[in-house]
C-alpha cells in the first residue's frame, strides 16, 4: 500500500468528480456525495503515508525541482488536508440537504456539486504544492471557484457581493503572482526548498516580501483588509459561508505561513509586531462589530474577521508552542464556524430569514440546530474542553514564556467579546418574538450535520495531544529563527 | 467638485501618495535585479531531447510543468461554470446576418479551423500549441455565433458538455494510465511522449475553442437531453 501515490489521487478525485457532476447534473448530488466520501478515504490513505514513512516529497513528471514541480507532504500539510476532508465531507452531507429542497430547487444544485468539487481540489492541491507558482494556480483555481459558490445565491447582493469578492482575490493573487516572479528572477527557481537554501536579502526580495504578503493578507482578510469579507461570507448560501469561512481564508493564511517559515525567515521582528498587533486590532473590531450586527449571518461573519486575528497572534511571539496555538485555533475555528453557518442556514430555513431579534423561540422548535449554535460558541468562546480552549491556551502559554504577556490581554478580551454575542443570540433564541412567523421543517441531516460539526470543535479540545504529535511529522516549524 | 468627492479628496491624495512609494519602491528593486537571471532555461535546453517536443515553450507547459497547464485547464472549465451558473437560458434577439459577415463568415471559418489546425500541429516544434489553436478555433466559434448560428438542441446537451471537458478528461485519463503502467503523475515514456502531448493538446485545443466561444455566448445554452 506504501507505494499508492496518494497526494496525486487526493487531487485528481475530486477534479475528477466535479467533471462527472458537470458531466451527469441529475447524478451530481450521488456523485457529489461518493467522490467527497472517497477523498475522506483517500486523505486517511495519505495520512498513514505520512505517518508510517515521514514527510513525503514527490516529483511531478519525474523531473523533480527546479525544472518540474514537487508535491510536499508533511505534518502541516496533513492536518490541513484533515480539516479540509472532514469540514468538506460535512458541508458535501448538509448541501445534499440545502439544495435539493431548499428555495434554491434542483437548478442550483447542479451549479453548485461541480464548482465545489474543484474547490476542493483546489484546495487539495494547494496544501500539497512545495513550488510557488503551482500555488499561485491553486489561488486562482480556488478563487474563483469561491467567487462563482458567493454568486450562487443569486440576487443582487450575492452578486455584487461575488463581484467585490472576485475582484479583491484577483488583486491579491497578482500581488502575489509579482512576488514570484521578483523571486524567480533573482534565483532561478519557483520551488520553496531550493529559495530557501538560495534566498538572501536584496532589494528585490524584500519586494517580493512585502508583495506576496500583502496579497495574502488581503485574501486572507487581516484586518484592516477585510472589507470584502462580510458581505461575501453573509450573502452566499448557508454551506458556502461554511466552506469560505472555514477553509477559503486559511488557504492563504497557510501559503503565508510557509513562505514566512521557509523563504522569509529573516524577516525582521517589527513586521512580525505588525501582523500581530493588525491581529489584535481584528479581535476587537471583529468582535465589537459582530455584537452591533442584527443579521445572524452577518454576525457571523465579523465574528470570523475576529478568529482570524487570533492566528496573527503567533507572528510575534515565533515559537513552536505559538505556531501550534494558531493552527490549533485554525482547526477548531474550522470545525465551530462550519456548525455556525450550517446552523444560521438551518434557521434561515426554518424561518425564511435570520434577523436575530426575531429568532422566536428557536430553541424549543430546532433544538438540535440551536445546541450546535450553543456549542460552537463554547468553542470561538475559548471554554474548555473546546478546541478553541488549547489553542487559546497554547497562545498564552507562548506570549507568557516569551515575555510578551499583553497578547494574552487580546485573547482573554477577545473571548469575552465573543461570549457577549453568543449569549446576545442564544438569548434572543429562548424569547418570544413579537412578530411570528410562518416555519416550515429543516431536513434531519442539515441539523445533524450542524451538531456533529459543533461537537467535533468540542472534541477537538480532547484529542489535542495526538493532533498536536501529527503536526510534528517533519518538522515544520523548527526552520524559524527565535525557539 | 460635489460634496462627496470633496469629502475624499484627503483619501485619493493618501492613495495616490502610496501608489507613488509603492511605484518608486518596486522600480527600485527592479534596477538592483542582476541583468543576466540564471533561470532555468539551461535545464530545459538539457532534457529537451527526453521532453518529445523541440519547441522549448510546449515542452515546460505539457511536459515539465505539464501540472500547471492541467490546473489551468480546470481553471478555464471553472469560469464556464461560474458564467453557467449566473445566467439561464438566453434570450436572442437577432436580426439575420448582413451581407458582408454573412460572406466573410463563409470564407473565415474553414479557414480559421485549419489554421487551428496547423498551429496546434507546429506546436511540437515552433510558436504554437494548444492554447493558440484554441483560440482561432474560438474565433471561428464566435464568427458562426455572430451570424447567428447556433448548436442544434440535439448537440447541446450531453454531447456540448463532453467536448467543453474533452481537454482535461483526456489529460487526467492520461496522467491516470501513466500512474498505473507504474510511473510517476504525468511522467511520459519518452517514446511515446511526442505523441501524449499531441494527443493531450488535440483534446485541450477542441475544449478551450468551445469554451472560449461559449464564454462569449454568455449562457447556458437551452438544455438538452
Amino acid at each position: 500500500m506504501s507505494d499508492i501515490h496518494w497526494p496525486v489521487i487526493v487531487i485528481l478525485l475530486p477534479l475528477a468528480g466535479g467533471v462527472a457532476c458537470f458531466l451527469w447534473p441529475r447524478r451530481s448530488v450521488l456523485l457529489g456525495l461518493l467522490t467527497a466520501l472517497g477523498v475522506v478515504a483517500c486523505v486517511a490513505g495519505l495520512g498513514w503515508q505520512v505517518v508510517e514513512q515521514g514527510a513525503q516529497r514527490y516529483a511531478v513528471g519525474g523531473w523533480g525541482a527546479p525544472l518540474g514541480i514537487d508535491l510536499y507532504a508533511d505534518g502541516l500539510s496533513l492536518l490541513m488536508l484533515t480539516v479540509t476532508a472532514v469540514v468538506g465531507l460535512g458541508i458535501s452531507v448538509y448541501s445534499s440537504g440545502y439544495f435539493e429542497r431548499a428555495r434554491y430547487g434542483q437548478d442550483r444544485a447542479r451549479h453548485f456539486w461541480p464548482v465545489w468539487m474543484f474547490l476542493w481540489t483546489a484546495l487539495n492541491a494547494l496544501f500539497l504544492s512545495a513550488d510557488i507558482f503551482n500555488l499561485y494556480v491553486t489561488l486562482e483555481l480556488l478563487g474563483l471557484a469561491a467567487v462563482v459558490l458567493v454568486a450562487l445565491a443569486g440576487g443582487a447582493d450575492a452578486v455584487s457581493g461575488a463581484m467585490r469578492y472576485l475582484l479583491v482575490s484577483l488583486l491579491g493573487s497578482l500581488f502575489y503572482l509579482l512576488g514570484v516572479a521578483l523571486l524567480y528572477h533573482s534565483f532561478g527557481s519557483v520551488d520553496i526548498a531550493i529559495l530557501a537554501e538560495r534566498v538572501e536579502p536584496s532589494p528585490a526580495v524584500w519586494a517580493a516580501m512585502g508583495l506576496m504578503i500583502a496579497g495574502l493578507l488581503l485574501k486572507t482578510a487581516l484586518f484592516p483588509l477585510h472589507f470584502w469579507l462580510p458581505s461575501a461570507h453573509a450573502s452566499a448560501p448557508a454551506p458556502v459561508s461554511a466552506l469560505l469561512s472555514a477553509l477559503v481564508v486559511k488557504a492563504s493564511f497557510y501559503i503565508l505561513l510557509r513562505l514566512w517559515l521557509e523563504i522569509f525567515p529573516f524577516a525582521n521582528a517589527a513586521l512580525a509586531q505588525l501582523l500581530g498587533l493588525l491581529g489584535a486590532a481584528a479581535v476587537f473590531w471583529g468582535g465589537f462589530q459582530a455584537l452591533r450586527q442584527t443579521r445572524l449571518k452577518m454576525l457571523i461573519a465579523y465574528s470570523t474577521v475576529a478568529q482570524l486575528g487570533y492566528l496573527f497572534l503567533a507572528f510575534p511571539l515565533a515559537s513552536i508552542t505559538g505556531w501550534t496555538g494558531a493552527l490549533y485555533m485554525l482547526l477548531s475555528h474550522a470545525a465551530a464556524k462550519t456548525a455556525m453557518f450550517m446552523a444560521a442556514g438551518n434557521t434561515l430555513y426554518f424561518g425564511g430569514h435570520d434577523r436575530i431579534a426575531d429568532l422566536d423561540r428557536a430553541v424549543q422548535r430546532m433544538p438540535l440546530t440551536m445546541t450546535a449554535f450553543a456549542l460552537a460558541g463554547i468553542s470561538i468562546m475559548g471554554l474548555p474542553p473546546s478546541g478553541g480552549f488549547i489553542a487559546k491556551w497554547l497562545l498564552l502559554e507562548a506570549a507568557i514564556r516569551s515575555g510578551q504577556w499583553w497578547w494574552g490581554g487580546v485573547l482573554i478580551l477577545g473571548g469575552l467579546l465573543s461570549a457577549a454575542w453568543v449569549f446576545k443570540v442564544v438569548g434572543y433564541a429562548f424569547t418570544r418574538s413579537e412578530a411570528p412567523h410562518e416555519a416550515r421543517a429543516v431536513p434531519a441531516t442539515m441539523e445533524w450535520t450542524a451538531l456533529l460539526m459543533a461537537v467535533l470543535a468540542i472534541l477537538l479540545g480532547l484529542f489535542a495531544p495526538w493532533l498536536l504529535a501529527l503536526l510534528e511529522i517533519g518538522s515544520p516549524f523548527n526552520r524559524e529563527n527565535a525557539g | 467638485m460635489t460634496e462627496r468627492g470633496k469629502k475624499q479628496l484627503p483619501f485619493r491624495l493618501l492613495l495616490v501618495a502610496l501608489l507613488f512609494v509603492l511605484t518608486a519602491g518596486l522600480g527600485y528593486a527592479v534596477l538592483t535585479l542582476p541583468s543576466q537571471a540564471p533561470g532555468l532555461s539551461n535545464p530545459v535546453v538539457a532534457n529537451l531531447e527526453a521532453s518529445g517536443v523541440s519547441n522549448p515553450v510546449t515542452a515546460v507547459l505539457l511536459n515539465f510543468r505539464a501540472y500547471d497547464t492541467l490546473l489551468e485547464l480546470g481553471v478555464l472549465l471553472l469560469a464556464l461554470f461560474g458564467v453557467w451558473s449566473l445566467a439561464a437560458v438566453p434570450e436572442c434577439r437577432e436580426s439575420p446576418p448582413g451581407p458582408v459577415l454573412d460572406g466573410l463568415s463563409r470564407l473565415l471559418v474553414p479557414w480559421l479551423i485549419l489554421v487551428a489546425g496547423y498551429l496546434l500541429w507546429a506546436g511540437a516544434h515552433a510558436p504554437g500549441g494548444a492554447f493558440q489553436a484554441g483560440s482561432v478555433l474560438a474565433a471561428a466559434g464566435v464568427l458562426l455565433l455572430l451570424t447567428g448560428w447556433r448548436l442544434d438542441t440535439r448537440f447541446s446537451g450531453l454531447p456540448l458538455r463532453m467536448s467543453l471537458v474533452a481537454g482535461l478528461g483526456v489529460f487526467v485519463v492520461v496522467a491516470v494510465v501513466l500512474i498505473l503502467m507504474g510511473g510517476r503523475l504525468l511522467e511520459y515514456p519518452p517514446s511515446f511522449a511526442g505523441a501524449l502531448i499531441l494527443l493531450i493538446e488535440a483534446a485541450a485545443t477542441l475544449s478551450i475553442g468551445m469554451t472560449l466561444a461559449a464564454l462569449f455566448l454568455g449562457a447556458r445554452p437551452e438544455a438538452g437531453p
